[in-house]
C-alpha cells in the first residue's frame, strides 16, 4: 500500500473518491424519492394520495391496503404458485443455457456460427401466439405449470450474454491445457468452467428468477386453473380494476373499490417485490466471490 | 432426435473437406451431446411455431385455421404503408430509439464503473441495491407516479413556481414526451442494467489494475485503460443486441402515457399494433406490421455485427 | 469458405426445422365439427324443469375483477336445480380475456356456449359463418318467448343483431330502462343555491354559470381552486364533446357520428356544427372553465372528484360515486345550444350490450340452451340474476326488489353475488330490476332528460364480412384523426384558421366512402 501512494498523488486520490462519493449520493437520491413515494402512498388515505397531497410521507395513515392484501386468500396461492414456478423455472433455465452457451463460445467447435445465426434468427421472427398455442397444446402443457416453463427455457438475450463470459473472461489457454491433460469436456465444464462463472451463473439466477417472478402473460393465456395463477396474474386484476371505465356503474361499493385499488397497487408492489429483493444481495454476494476467485486466479 | 438430425446436416454437408473436420467433429462429439437438448428445444419451440409466419400474407380466420385462411398477398403491408399514420410511427418509433442508444445506453456503463471505483463495500452495495429497485415497479404505478410528480400542482412544479417560473403542463405537451418517457427509462432501468456490466467488471483481472498502478495512472486513466477495455466485448455485444430491437418499444408503458395532446410524439407502432391490430382481433395485420419490424430490426443486427466483426474482436458470430 | 460452409448448413438446418414445424402443427382446425344431435324432443316449450333428464353444459365467460367464482352465485345454483340444466364455466378474467376467446376458436376448443362474451360483430360474422357458432333466430322463433317479446316491442334489437344474410349468431344485453342508457348531467345545486344562480337553460347560461363557479369561491375557502365542470377521458372518443353535441344540432345514431334526417345518413365530423361545438368547448377550456386534466386523469382520479364535491358539474350515469354527498348534486336537462337544438345525444341504444351470448357448433343441447338463457330475459329471472334469493340479498317493496341494508353493508358482496357487476351479462334490464341503479334521485335526473331523447336510437349496423373490414380500416384513420385534432382544438393547441385543413384531410382519408357504407345499411335496413 505505501508503495502506491508513492506513486499517486494522495490529494487527487482523495478528490477522486469525494466526487466518486457525491455522484452516488445524487443517483441514490432521485432514485429513492419515487421509491419512498410509493411507500408512504401504500400508507396513507387513498383520496388523498388521488388528490396529489402525499408527496413525501404518509398522509392520513391507513393499513386497510395491507389489510386487504393479507385477507385475500387469491394472493397467498399465487405466492405459493410464483415461488414454485421461479424455483422449478430458474433451475432449468440455468442448465439449459449453460448447455448451449458453454459449447458455443468453443472457438474450436465446428458449426458453431452456424448454430449462433439459426438462435439468434429466433429473436426476430415467431409463428406467434397461435401456433405456440396449438404446439403447448398438443404437448398437453396447456393448464398445467410447464406451459410457463419450458417454452420459456432459454431466453436467447441471456445465453448471448453467458457465451460472451466465456469467451472473455475465461482464458482459452486454461481449457487448452486441461485438454492436454486428457480432461473430457464434461469434466472441463464441471470442474473449471463453472467454479470461474460464479458472477454470471450468479447474474443469470437473477436475471431468469426475477423474469419468471414478473411473468404473467404465459400464464394469461395458458392457465385457466385459478388456483394455479402466479402472483402477478392476481395483482394485476386488482390493478385493473383502477383502471377500468365502465358504463354500468350500480356495483355496489365499485368507488370504494376503484379508490382502494388506487392504493392496494401500492402495497402490492411492496408485497410482491419484497422476496426478491430480500433475494438480491445473497445473490450479489457472488459478485464478490467472482472478484475474489479472479484474484486467486492471478 | 432433431439434434441428431442436425448434426447429421452439419457433418453431411461438408463432405469434401474430409477427415480432417470429421475427425474435428468425432473429437468433440461431447460438445454436441451438450447442445442436443438446447438445440431441440429451439427447433421444437421457436422453428416449429415459424409457419404461423404465412398468417401476415393471409386473410387470418381463426375459424379456418392457419392453413385454411385464403391468401392476401402484401395487402396487410400496403394497408400498413398506406396509412395515414405511416411516417409518423415510423419517425417516432426511431426517434426514440435513437435517443435512447444515444443517452440511455451509456448510463449503465457509467453506473458501473462508479461502482467500481467505490472502495467502501457496503456503499457499493447500498448503491446497487438502490438503483435496481424500480425495476421490479410495474409500468402502472410508474406512470402513476410520473403523472403525480409532473402534475401542475405536483413537486416538479411547485419547484418551478418557487424560481419564478410557470407551471409546465408536461404529460400534455408532445414536445415534452420522448424526454420524459426515456427519462424514466433510464430511472428505472439503469441499476439493472448495469448488473451485467459489473459482472464483467468482476471478472476483469486485478493485476491489470496494479500493474496500471505502478506505472503511475491516474484513477480515470485506469478507468479508460483497463476497466473499459475488459468490459468492451460486453458492450459490444449488448449493443448489438439493442441496434437489433431497433423498432421495438414497449407498449404498455407508452400507451398508458398517451392521451390526444401527446400523440404527436408519442404514436409509435407497437401501441399502433396494439390498438388497432390486437384489440381488434387482427392477426394478419398485426402479423404483417411484426414481420415489417423484424425484418428491419435483423438487418440492422447484420450490418451492425458486420461492422463489429470488422472493427473488433468481438461479434455474435 | 468458413463462412460458405456455415450458410449451408444453415439452409439444411432451417430446411429440417420447417419439416419439423410441419410435423407439429397440424393440429389445426380441420377436425370436423359434430353436427348437434337432435334432442328436440326431450325439450319442453314452456315450464321448469326445461329438461326432465339433468344435462351438463360448458359455457366460457368472462369474470370481472369484482365477481367471484360464478359456481357460487345464488342465481346459478337456484337455476340449476330448477331448470335440471348443470352448467359449468369456464371462467376467464377481463384482462387477457380477448385473447383467450379468439384462442377457442382458433384451437376449436369450443364450449357449448359462450356467457357475456362481448363478440364484436364481425368475430360474430366469422364464426358465424365459418359454422363454428350456429345460427339462433330458428330457436329464439321457438323456444325463446321472452326474447322474441321483446324483439317484438324493440324491432332495433332485430336489426342489430341479423346480419345480411339474415341469421342471428348472437344475443345481446337488452337494456329497456331508458334511465340505465344515459349518462346524467349532474350540477352541483350546493353551489346555485349560494351564488343565488338558476339551473342553466342554455349554453350560454351554462358558461355564465361556470364563470361564477370559478370566480365566486362557491366552496367558501378563499381558493380558486373549484372545477366548474368535469367528465371521463373515455377510453375512444371524447366524451365531454359527446356530452355537448345535441345542443348543437348533432346526433350519435350507429353509434357513431351520424346525423339522420330524411333518410339521409350524414357523417358530422368536419361540418359547420362540429366546429361551432368545439368552439365553445374550447372557450370553455381555454378559460378554466373545463377541468384542465380532462384529457389525462385517470378513471380513479375522475371517480374521486365526483365524491369531493369540489366539482361544480359532471356525468354520469348513477349517483353512487358520490352518494355520501348526493344532496348537493341535482339532475338537470341538456342545455339549449345557439340555434335551440336541445337533445340528449349521448343514449346507448336498447340492445346496448351486443354479443353477449352465443351457441356453438358443439352444442348437443341447442334448444335447451336457448330456453336457459331466455329466463334472464323475463322481469323474474333478470331479478333472480340481479338480486339473488329473497330474503338472503332482497326484499320487495311494491313489487320491486330492492337489496336489504345488511346484504348492502357487505362491502364487495354484491359482485360476487352477481354476475351483472362488470357489466356484459346476457340478460334484461328493465324498470322492474332497475332499483338499485335507479334509485329517486337518478329517477329525477333522467325524467329531465327523458323528453329530449331520441325517438329511435340505432345500434351499430351488422355488415357483411367484407364490407365489416372495410369500415374497420376507414374508420382506424378517420376516428383516430378526428379523436386527436378534436382535442387539440378544443385545448387550442390547434387553431380553427386550420379547420379546412382538418376538412380535407377527412376527405382524402374518403369519408365519403364510409357515409355511403352506412347510408346502404341504412337504407337496407328500413326496406
Amino acid at each position: 500500500m505505501p508503495k502506491q501512494q508513492a506513486v499517486m498523488k494522495p490529494s487527487d486520490e482523495k478528490v477522486f473518491d469525494a466526487v466518486v462519493y457525491v455522484i452516488a449520493a445524487v443517483i441514490m437520491i432521485i432514485v429513492l424519492y419515487p421509491l419512498i413515494y410509493i411507500v408512504s402512498a401504500s400508507f396513507s388515505d387513498p383520496s388523498k394520495v388521488l388528490n396529489g397531497d402525499v408527496w413525501l410521507l404518509p398522509k392520513g395513515v391507513n393499513l386497510d391496503a395491507y389489510s386487504n392484501i393479507i385477507e385475500n386468500d387469491r394472493i397467498w396461492t399465487g405466492y405459493r404458485n410464483t415461488i414454485i414456478y421461479t424455483v422449478v423455472g430458474t433451475i432449468i433455465n440455468v442448465l439449459m443455457t449453460l448447455l448451449a452457451a458453454y459449447p458455443l463460445s468453443r472457438p474450436d467447435l465446428p458449426g458453431r456460427n452456424a448454430i449462433m445465426v439459426l438462435i439468434t434468427l429466433t429473436m426476430f421472427f415467431g409463428g406467434g401466439l397461435i401456433p405456440t398455442y396449438l404446439l403447448v397444446k398438443d404437448l398437453g402443457m396447456v393448464n398445467t405449470m410447464w406451459a410457463l416453463i419450458v417454452p420459456g427455457a432459454i431466453a436467447t438475450y441471456n445465453l448471448i450474454v453467458m457465451r460472451t463470459y466465456f469467451q472473455t473472461s475465461i482464458p482459452w489457454e486454461l481449457q487448452e491445457a486441461a485438454h492436454m491433460d486428457g480432461c473430457s469436456n464434461w469434466r472441463l465444464l464441471i470442474s473449471i468452467i463453472l467454479p470461474l462463472s460464479k458472477p454470471i451463473l450468479a447474474v443469470m439466477v437473477l436475471f431468469y428468477a426475477v423474469g419468471h417472478w414478473n411473468s404473467f402473460f404465459p400464464a394469461l393465456i395458458y392457465i385457466r386453473e385459478e388456483t394455479l395463477h402466479p402472483l402477478q396474474l392476481v395483482l394485476r386484476e386488482i390493478l385493473m380494476i383502477s383502471q377500468s371505465s365502465m358504463f354500468e356503474g350500480g356495483s355496489v361499493g365499485l368507488e370504494n373499490q376503484i379508490l382502494l385499488a388506487e392504493t392496494i397497487k401500492f402495497a402490492v408492489i411492496i408485497i410482491s417485490s419484497l422476496p426478491v429483493l430480500i433475494m438480491y444481495p445473497f445473490v450479489q454476494r457472488h459478485f464478490v466471490k467472482g472478484v475474489m476467485i479472479g484474484s486467486i486466479k492471478g | 432426435m432433431e439434434s441428431e438430425q442436425v448434426t447429421a446436416a452439419l457433418s453431411l454437408s461438408q463432405p469434401k473437406r474430409g477427415s480432417g473436420l470429421l475427425k474435428k467433429i468425432a473429437k468433440r462429439y461431447d460438445l454436441y451431446l451438450m447442445l442436443l437438448l438446447p438445440v431441440a428445444w429451439y427447433l421444437i419451440f421457436h422453428y416449429g411455431p415459424l409457419y404461423g409466419l404465412q398468417i401476415a400474407f393471409k386473410n387470418f380466420n381463426p375459424a379456418k385455421g392457419i392453413f385454411g385462411s385464403p391468401w392476401e398477398g402484401f395487402s396487410h403491408f400496403e394497408r400498413f404503408f398506406d396509412s395515414y399514420y405511416f411516417w409518423r410511427l415510423l419517425w417516432n418509433t426511431i426517434s426514440i430509439n435513437l435517443f435512447s442508444l444515444l443517452i440511455a445506453f451509456p448510463i449503465p456503463i457509467l453506473l458501473a464503473l462508479l461502482v467500481n471505483e467505490i472502495k467502501s463495500k457496503t456503499y457499493s452495495k447500498w448503491l446497487q441495491n438502490i438503483t435496481y429497485i424500480p425495476h421490479f415497479i410495474s409500468v402502472v404505478v410508474i406512470v402513476g407516479i410520473l403523472n403525480s410528480m409532473l402534475a401542475p400542482t405536483g413537486p416538479i412544479n411547485m419547484l418551478i413556481e418557487a424560481f419564478g417560473g410557470t407551471p409546465v403542463r408536461f404529460l400534455e405537451q408532445a414536445g415534452w414526451f420522448k424526454t420524459i418517457f426515456i427519462g424514466s427509462n433510464i430511472w428505472q432501468s439503469m441499476g439493472w442494467q448495469s448488473i451485467i456490466y459489473i459482472a464483467a467488471l468482476s471478472g476483469v483481472n486485478p493485476q491489470l489494475y496494479e500493474a496500471a498502478k505502478m506505472d503511475g495512472a491516474s484513477r480515470l486513466r485506469r478507468i479508460w485503460h483497463v476497466s473499459l477495455p475488459g468490459i468492451a466485448p460486453v458492450i459490444v455485444i449488448l449493443l448489438i443486441l439493442d441496434i437489433g430491437h431497433f423498432m421495438n418499444v414497449g407498449f404498455e408503458k407508452i400507451l398508458l402515457m398517451q392521451n390526444n395532446l401527446n400523440l404527436e410524439s408519442s404514436d409509435v407502432i407497437s401501441t399502433f399494433v396494439y390498438t388497432t391490430g390486437i384489440l381488434k382481433g387482427e392477426y394478419s395485420y398485426t402479423a404483417a406490421i411484426g414481420l415489417f419490424n423484424s425484418v428491419i430490426n435483423l438487418i440492422l443486427l447484420l450490418l451492425v455485427n458486420r461492422f463489429a466483426r470488422k472493427t473488433s474482436e468481438t461479434s455474435l458470430w | 469458405m468458413r463462412r460458405h460452409w456455415g450458410k449451408k448448413a444453415l439452409t439444411t438446418m432451417i430446411v429440417s426445422g420447417l419439416i419439423l414445424a410441419g410435423c407439429s402443427g397440424n393440429g389445426d382446425s380441420e377436425k370436423e365439427n359434430t353436427p348437434p344431435a337432435s334432442s328436440e324432443s326431450a325439450v319442453k316449450t314452456e315450464g321448469f324443469p326445461i329438461v326432465d333428464e339433468p344435462i351438463k353444459l360448458k359455457m366460457f365467460t368472462r369474470i370481472a375483477p369484482a365477481n367471484g367464482p360464478f359456481k357460487e352465485m345464488p342465481v346459478f345454483q337456484d337455476y340449476e336445480k330448477m331448470s335440471n340444466i348443470q352448467v359449468e364455466f369456464i371462467e376467464a378474467p377481463t384482462d387477457g380475456f380477448a385473447e383467450k376467446k379468439n384462442l377457442l376458436f382458433a384451437s376449436n376448443e369450443l364450449p357449448d356456449a359462450l356467457y357475456r362474451s362481448e363478440l364484436n360483430p364481425l368475430e360474430t360474422i366469422r364464426y358465424g359463418t365459418s359454422g363454428q357458432l350456429i345460427p339462433l333466430e330458428g330457436l329464439i322463433d321457438k323456444y325463446a318467448p321472452n326474447l322474441k317479446a321483446l324483439m317484438e316491442e324493440y324491432p332495433e334489437i332485430r336489426s342489430a343483431i341479423t346480419t345480411p344474410e339474415g341469421h342471428i349468431y348472437s344475443i345481446p344485453g337488452i337494456v329497456s330502462t331508458g334511465s340505465a342508457r344515459t349518462d346524467k348531467r349532474w350540477i352541483n345545486k350546493a353551489w346555485l343555491e349560494k351564488l343565488g344562480l338558476e339551473e342553466p337553460k342554455t349554453t350560454d347560461e351554462l358558461y355564465n354559470v361556470l364563470v361564477a363557479f370559478r370566480d365566486g369561491d362557491p366552496n367558501g375557502n378563499g381558493e380558486k381552486d373549484e372545477i366548474p365542470m368535469s367528465a371521463r377521458k373515455g377510453a375512444a372518443g371524447i366524451p365531454i364533446a359527446n356530452f355537448f353535441t345535441g345542443s348543437f344540432g348533432l346526433d350519435l345514431q350507429f353509434g357513431y357520428n351520424i346525423n339522420i334526417e330524411d333518410g339521409k345518413v350524414n357523417i358530422w365530423s368536419g361540418d359547420e356544427k362540429h366546429k361551432e361545438l368545439l368552439m365553445y368547448l374550447n372557450k370553455l377550456y381555454t378559460e378554466k372553465l373545463l377541468d384542465q386534466e380532462i384529457f389525462s386523469h385517470t378513471e380513479a382520479q375522475y371517480l374521486a372528484k365526483q365524491g369531493t364535491g369540489n366539482t361544480g358539474m359532471f356525468f354520469d350515469q348513477t349517483n353512487n360515486n358520490f352518494l355520501p354527498i348526493q344532496d348537493q348534486y341535482v339532475g338537470i336537462a341538456p342545455p339549449a345550444g345557439p340555434h335551440g337544438d336541445q337533445k340528449q345525444s349521448t343514449v346507448a341504444p336498447v340492445p346496448r350490450d351486443f354479443g353477449a351470448f352465443a351457441i356453438t357448433s358443439v352444442n348437443k343441447y341447442p334448444e335447451a340452451t336457448m330456453r336457459w338463457i331466455d329466463y334472464f330475459y323475463s322481469d323474474e329471472g333478470s331479478t333472480l340474476l340481479r338480486f339473488g334469493r329473497e330474503g338472503e340479498h332482497y326484499e320487495l317493496k311494491d313489487g320491486i326488489p330492492y337489496y336489504t341494508e345488511e346484504f348492502l353493508a357487505i362491502e364487495g358482496a354484491q359482485g360476487k353475488m352477481t354476475p351483472y357487476a362488470g357489466g356484459g351479462a346476457p340478460h334484461l334490464i328493465s324498470d322492474k330490476v332497475a332499483s338499485f341503479i335507479n334509485p329517486p334521485q337518478v329517477q329525477a335526473a333522467f325524467e329531465k332528460l327523458e323528453p329530449y331523447m331520441p325517438e329511435i336510437r340505432y345500434a351499430a349496423p351488422m355488415f357483411d364480412e367484407a364490407t365489416a373490414q372495410q369500415v374497420n380500416i376507414l374508420r382506424n384513420d378517420i376516428d383516430k384523426y378526428v379523436d386527436e385534432q378534436s382535442t387539440k382544438f378544443i385545448v387550442g393547441a390547434l387553431s380553427f384558421d386550420k379547420w379546412e385543413e382538418f376538412q380535407s384531410t377527412l376527405k382524402k382519408m374518403n369519408i365519403e366512402e364510409l357515409e355511403k357504407i352506412y347510408q346502404e345499411a341504412y337504407d337496407k335496413m328500413e326496406k
